[in-house]
Formats: structure tokens, C-alpha cells, sequence
């Protein structure tokens, strides 16, 4: 479980406000707003990689705020998921093991298990260069689940994806959060895939997280207008059709 | 249309292709002219034959390679963390640093030399330090290193600095989150991916060392190093000499600028 406990950071004049925020073990929370409110700031933070000027952050309890990212057990996945271009894909998903000096034995055995449930099982001899943006997502997500992270976090891992890809590239996200239940905190600016993805959605305005709640109730929320307003055109031309 | 567009390239093409060429030629001519003037005899005196001659002669050649991989050895373990420093960290007095780092390009080397020498000279500022060393500058290798890590410095920094800003610093972050600390992303991320960089810092580096002559004569005229030897034969023997001696230098620096091509192509 994440508690967020009156969190504050400050990255030049830009200020990020979180009074207070949960989320539970095994929760998918999507993380909501327009640009520039700090969402990506917020993700950051949770890595470890911005220092908050005041408040805390609970990993299963244990505070976590003064921690450098690589004591958090956070894993995260960029936008361009940022794969090692100079390793293969085996490589890349051993790393976190490695560091950590987990036995080669048992490396090869956690490396192939992961490249199982992701079907990449036949990439593992390619570089990053030599792979589809969708088998790119693939292997960053093996990359951080195998080393079974405490907090999962995705800074918009469909944007970069063909649109085609997209929807498949979801549902993946969907089947893999199901059948190994980490806890997640996925940014997107896509109301479909928040919708579709996300235990609760959680919605920054401003510097500020505005609101928490279920899928449902924030479809029918104010904040959600923007984004339904972007799609009203379209759905007025199919309807004329 | 098309055609008439192809047409204009091509005479476009033409024009940067004959002003190209004059550069080039420029470039060329003195290369070609000192292997066409060289005279075979002195360079078989200077380089073989004359015991007196040959032997002053590989004796600088020796000083020059080895002062010159001793400087660029050491830019290479001080410098490489500097680039790292100003290219992945932001601090009080970062534009100053750079602007510093860049100064020996600009000053003349015989005035570079002076400063060396009013600095780590057994009468200049830090001369006590660098004499209870055992590295006075004055007159002695470690005064050809001197001066040739100080007129190099600013080539490898910049260049192995350009070479870590073209990392993504997210690999380095996720890395860092994936259980890395940040040694262990240095070592296994960074400088694998800025080994290019590293490479051709170094060996523009040396290459730079190498050549280099004004700020030698300043502080160390002793012992002799290839490019004041070459000083010496000049005045003292004429053309044909300094000519003979020129020539192993000339053909290293076309080799280490090949090597460097070949690297950047890699």
C-alpha cells in the first residue's frame, strides 16, 4: 500500500499539492489531467528522483521520502521506455536482477518466466534497436516486473504506440495487472484507457490533486468534460452518417 | 519542374563542390610538399644513420609519446568525471567551470606556458607542492605533461561531455529505479554508451598533445621533446633537418585522425 501524507514539491516555481492520497496493494491508479499540472513531477517523486520540500511517503508502511530511487523498489516505465540500447532484451530484464546480485541461475530462470507471461520469449537475443514500439513496451515492463517492484509506475505507455497497438497494448496492460496483481500508478491523458485501466482514476489541476474516484463517477464528473467535449465532434459526424 | 529542380541542385552541387576543393587543397598542398621537399639523405642521416643525430632524435620522439600519454592518461581519469559533473549536474558556478575549462583555446601557448610555469614552477604559486612531488615543471617531463594536459584539457572535456548529454538521462533514472546505485549506472549504462565519446575525447586529446610546441618552450625547453627538437634543427641544421624530423610526427597525426574517423564511423 502508498500513503501520501501531506506532500509537497517545488521544481523551480512550479508546486505540486497532494494533502493526502491511498492506494491500496494491488490497486491500479490512473493518474489524470492536463499538461503541465505535475503528473509526470508526481511520478518522479514517487521514484525518488525529486526530493519533496515537505511531507511523507508510506511504501507498506515504511517510510520511504528520504530513500534514493534505487532503495525504493519503484520501478519505472518512461514514455519512450528508455531500454539499455546497448544490451539485448535478455539484458535488459536481467539488470535489476543483477544489480541487486541475485544468482545467475536464478536470473536466467526469472528472466525467462517473465519473457513466458509477456510472449517476448523470442526476443531475448535482439537489441532494443531491432524491436516494434510494441515489443519495446513489452520488454520495459518485463524489465520492471521482474524484479517484483513494490510500486509499478507508467508515465504514458501507449502514446508513443501506433494508434492500432494502442487498444491491443491496453488490453495487455489489463491481462498482466490481473494475473500478477502489482500496484500501479499509470499517467495517461487517454479517458478510454484510464477508464479501461484503472482501478480509480485521480485527476491533477493546477498543481493539485483534485480528486480520487472510481472510473464511473469520474466519467460522469465535471473533470471529465474536456476530454468527452474532444470526442463530441466526432461522435456528432458518425451519428449524421 | 522537376528537372529544372534537379538542374539547380546540380549547379549548387557544383559551386560548394569547387569552394570545397580550395579548402581542400589548401589543406593538402603543405601536406604533399613536405613528403615531395623531403631530403632523403638528411632524413636518413637524422633518423638512422648519424648515431649523434638519430639518437637525440628518438630520445625526443620517446619524451613526446610518453609525456603525451601520460597527459592525456591523466585527462582521461579527471576529466571524465568532470564532463559528467557539467553534463548531468546543475551547480553554483557551472558557466564559470566551462568558461574556464575553455580557455586554453583561446590564449596563445607561450602564454599558456608562462602561466604554467607561475604556477607549479619551483617559484611560482603551488611550486613548493609540486616540487616536495617530485613534479616541478621546470625543465623536466612533468612540465611537458604540464603543458600539454593544459592546452588539451578543453578537447577532451567537451567532447566526452557532448557524449554523455547524448544519453537519455531517463535509461540513467530507470536504471537507478530498477536498483542501481549511482556508480554502478555509471559504469554499466553510461560509459558503455560514451565509449565512442571517451575514445575520440582521448584521442584528439593526444593528437593535441602532441602537437603541441609554444607552452613546451616556455616551460620545459628540457628534456628535449620531438617539436622542440624540431625548433632546434630548424635553426641550427635548416629545413631538410627539421624536415626529416617532421615527417614520423606528420604520418602519426594522419593515422591518429584516421583511427579517429573510424571510430566515429563505428
Amino acid at each position: 500500500m502508498i500513503e501520501i501524507k501531506d506532500l509537497e514539491v517545488l521544481l523551480g516555481t512550479f508546486r505540486l499539492r497532494i494533502p493526502r492520497l491511498v492506494v491500496g496493494s494491488s490497486e491500479y491508479l490512473v493518474v489524470m489531467g492536463p499538461s503541465g499540472v505535475g503528473k509526470t513531477v508526481f511520478l518522479h517523486t514517487l521514484a525518488g528522483f525529486l526530493e519533496p520540500v515537505r511531507g511523507v511517503i508510506l511504501i507498506n508502511g515504511q517510510d520511504v521520502t528520504q530513500y534514493p530511487p534505487e532503495e525504493r523498489r519503484v520501478a519505472l516505465i518512461p514514455q519512450n521506455y528508455a531500454l539499455f540500447p546497448h544490451m539485448t532484451v535478455y539484458d535488459n530484464i536481467a539488470y535489476g536482477l543483477k544489480v541487486r546480485g541475485v544468482s545467475k541461475l536464478e536470473i536466467q530462470k526469472r528472466v525467462r518466466e517473465i519473457a513466458e507471461v509477456l510472449e517476448i520469449k523470442e526476443l531475448l537475443s535482439r537489441r532494443p534497436s531491432q524491436l516494434s514500439g510494441g515489443e519495446q513496451q513489452r520488454v520495459a515492463l518485463a524489465r520492471a516486473l521482474v524484479v517484483e517492484p513494490k510500486l509499478l509506475l507508467l508515465d504514458e505507455p501507449t502514446a508513443s504506440l501506433d494508434p492500432r497497438l494502442r487498444g491491443r497494448a491496453r488490453g495487455f496492460l489489463k491481462y498482466l495487472h490481473r494475473k500478477l496483481r502489482f500496484t500501479a500508478v499509470h499517467v495517461t491523458h487517454n479517458l478510454t484507457e484510464a477508464v479501461f485501466l484503472g482501478d480509480r482514476i485521480a485527476y491533477f489541476e493546477g498543481g493539485e490533486l483534485k480528486a480520487v474516484m472510481r472510473p464511473g463517477e469520474f466519467v460522469n464528473s465535471h473533470w471529465a468534460r474536456p476530454y468527452i467535449d474532444e470526442v463530441k465532434p466526432l461522435l456528432a459526424i458518425m451519428q449524421a452518417r | 519542374m522537376r528537372a529544372g529542380s534537379i538542374r539547380r541542385f546540380e549547379k549548387f552541387a557544383l559551386l560548394l563542390s569547387v569552394s570545397a576543393s580550395v579548402l581542400i587543397l589548401f589543406l593538402l598542398t603543405p601536406l604533399i610538399a613536405i613528403f615531395t621537399l623531403t631530403d632523403l639523405h638528411a632524413l636518413e642521416e637524422a633518423l638512422i644513420k648519424n648515431r649523434m643525430l638519430s639518437t637525440e632524435a628518438w630520445e625526443a620522439f620517446a619524451v613526446t609519446i610518453k609525456a603525451s600519454l601520460t597527459a592525456s592518461a591523466l585527462l582521461l581519469a579527471l576529466g571524465t568525471p568532470l564532463a559528467y559533473l557539467l553534463a548531468r549536474r546543475e551547480f553554483t558556478g557551472k558557466y564559470l567551470v566551462e568558461a574556464l575549462i575553455d580557455v586554453p583555446l583561446m590564449i596563445p601557448h607561450a602564454v599558456a606556458g608562462i602561466m604554467i610555469l607561475t604556477a607549479y614552477g619551483r617559484g611560482g604559486l603551488l611550486g613548493s607542492l609540486t616540487t616536495s612531488l617530485g613534479m616541478a615543471v621546470d625543465d623536466s617531463f612533468w612540465g611537458i605533461v604540464a603543458a600539454m594536459a593544459f592546452v588539451s584539457a578543453p578537447i577532451l572535456i567537451d567532447t566526452v561531455k557532448v557524449g554523455i548529454e547524448s544519453v537519455d538521462p531517463m535509461v540513467e533514472m530507470v536504471a537507478r529505479s530498477l536498483g542501481a546505485g549511482p556508480g554502478k549506472v555509471f559504469t554499466s549504462i553510461t560509459l558503455p554508451l560514451t565509449l565512442k565519446s571517451i575514445s575520440v575525447g582521448f584521442l584528439l586529446s593526444w593528437a593535441r598533445s602532441i602537437s603541441e610546441v609554444g607552452a613546451i618552450l616556455i616551460v620545459a625547453y628540457y628534456p628535449r621533446s620531438v617539436n622542440v627538437l624540431i625548433v632546434e634543427w630548424f635553426n641550427t641544421y635548416g629545413l631538410s633537418y627539421a624536415i626529416a624530423l617532421s615527417i614520423p610526427l606528420v604520418l602519426l597525426s594522419v593515422a591518429l585522425f584516421v583511427v579517429v574517423r573510424w571510430v566515429l564511423r563505428k
